[in-house]
């Protein structure tokens, strides 16, 4: 197992989040989580990089054990080194250019050198098809590009998974596409990945497993197919009937 | 004034103005020392909303700001001495307080002022830059002072520069204050020239000519900084 999280709580004010996720992830494993807006995936995800503090909870990254509420800086430190994270907003450093906010993490995070560091940035940038764009700023980006340097950022730190929050939704329609195209091309190469989406067909496609999660609990888990062809839960019943076009079920 | 303006002495007060420079300079100097550290870490409590501290500061800034800068001299000059006093009567040091060199008194109110300035610049400066980039910095791996000094700084700095550079003019001007002080600064050196022969006119326009040139040479100084810092051009912030 590379990730076993059990038990995360986390409330904000008298608002409780996430009531007790529990959460197993295998190398190689993309899963998918799925759930309507405000049921906590994003918590969920930010609670697992230490960006959130869990209220309760524990996980096993690897060889490392920690307590997610009473980690201390080191072991944060050290599990960010595994834990790459794509934001919804790209967020990338606007000061920098596409191959210093690759290789930022690595020469200033990692004390990667710094050709070496140059090397490995340029070879991700390459993989999201950015060869051309090393030294464009983020504000000389488009919107797909700039998720595409996030992706390039996360994927150069060579972390054992990478975290992804619906990395399409900023995006305009037509540039879901190239977005999602690199995010399955770094699947097919092994990449471990938790990525929470609402684009359905990159979760029958690509995931191996998806995860529904609704106020703040796991209702429902399983391969694409159980989850799309068998849904078990009432809930998961109802909010895939709204997502999904009315004949879905036979595309898959 | 039936006998017009005295050049002889317009350019020789002129001269005497300018002597008066370095300790506009010095002042002004030490007191952004003080000020650009200090008024950016209160700004960071206002923006993170540090408990006690946050409201320390937003009181700070409206007590400056609230006051002209001649009665924080004022204040400063006549109840610093009283407190300097009474510390060297209890530990028994030998120095009169009225032997202190009034620019230590001038570097306290200017950097106490322009910190007030400077807090609420670089706190809305700061709100440019998003807080998703300092999480992005995070889950790469900086640490929070490398995530400062090497993304939020920076871009804070670009879109705070001309306010500081404003703040800077005005901390220039506001030195000629100083001779309330008996500071011998721009101001006051034309002035004591001035007193001899009457020839006030003279030495004010010396004095107006000293700082439009010392405040358009600082405002210079600053355009170029920004136009260097400014390579990444921040047009998404
Ligand atoms: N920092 C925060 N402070 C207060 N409430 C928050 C905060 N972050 C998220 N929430 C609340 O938590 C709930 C779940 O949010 P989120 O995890 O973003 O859900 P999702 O990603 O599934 O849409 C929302 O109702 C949101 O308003
Ligand atoms: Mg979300």
């Amino acid at each position: 197992m590379m990730l076993e999280i059990t038990n995360i709580h986390k409330s904000f004010g008298n608002n409780e989040i996430l009531k007790g996720v529990d959460l197993q992830i295998d190398k190689g494993d993309v899963v998918v989580i799925l759930g309507p807006s405000g049921s906590g995936k994003t918590t969920l995800l930010r609670c697992i990089n230490f960006l959130e503090k869990a209220d309760q909870g524990h996980a096993i990254f690897g060889d490392i054990d920690v307590n997610l509420k009473t980690a201390s800086k080191k072991q944060i430190h050290e599990i960010r080194q595994k834990v790459a994270f794509v934001f919804q907003n790209y967020n990338l450093f606007n000061n920098k250019t596409a191959l210093e906010n690759v290789t930022e993490g690595l020469i200033i995070g990692r004390k990667v050198a710094k050709d070496e560091a140059i090397e490995i940035g340029k070879k991700a940038l390459d993989k999201v098809g950015l060869a051309e764009k090393y030294h464009a700023y983020p504000s000389e980006l488009s919107g797909g590009q700039q998720q595409r340097v996030g992706i390039a950022r996360a994927v150069a730190l060579n972390p054992d998974i990478i975290l992804f929050d619906e990395p399409t939704s900023a995006l305009d329609p037509e540039l879901v596409g190239e977005v999602l195209t690199v995010m399955k091309n770094i699947a097919n190469e092994g990449t471990t990945m938790l990525v929470v989406t609402h684009e359905m067909s990159f979760a029958k496609d690509v995931a191996n497993r998806v995860i529904f999660m609704d106020a703040g609990v796991v209702v429902e888990e399983g391969t694409p197919k159980d989850i799309f062809v068998n849904p078990k839960e009432e809930r998961t019943k109802k909010f895939l009937k709204r997502v999904l076009p009315e004949d879905y079920i036979f595309y898959i | 004034m039936s006998e017009g303006l005295n050049y002889q002495f317009l350019v020789d007060t002129f001269f005497v103005a300018l002597s008066g420079v370095p300790i506009a300079l010095i002042i002004t100097i030490v007191s952004l020392l003080i000020a650009l550290p200090l008024g950016f870490l209160l700004a960071l409590t206002r923006i993170n909303r540090i408990p006690v501290l946050n409201r320390f500061a937003q009181i700070y800034v409206s007590f400056v700001r609230g006051t002209p800068v001649i009665i924080q001299i004022f204040i400063i000059y006549s109840s610093v001495p009283l407190l300097l006093a009474s510390i060297f009567e209890k530990y028994n040091i030998n120095m009169n307080v009225y032997d202190v060199n009034p620019i230590w008194y001038a570097f306290i109110v200017f950097s106490l002022n322009t910190t007030a300035i400077l807090i609420e610049v670089f706190r809305s400066a700061l709100s440019t830059v998003s807080k998703g980039q300092l999480e992005a910095a995070y889950s790469v791996g900086l640490t929070n002072v490398q995530a400062f000094r090497r993304i939020i700084i920076p871009q804070t700095l670009v879109v705070a520069l001309p306010n500081i550079c404003t703040a800077t003019v005005n901390l220039i001007k506001a030195t000629s204050l100083g001779y309330a002080m008996s500071l011998q600064e721009i101001t006051l050196r034309a002035k004591v020239a001035a007193n001899v022969g009457y020839n006030y006119v003279e030495a004010y326009i010396d004095i107006f000519l000293v700082y439009l040139i010392l405040c358009s040479l600082v405002e210079y100084l600053f355009k170029l900084y920004e136009k260097r810092l400014r390579r990444y051009k921040a047009v998404n912030v």
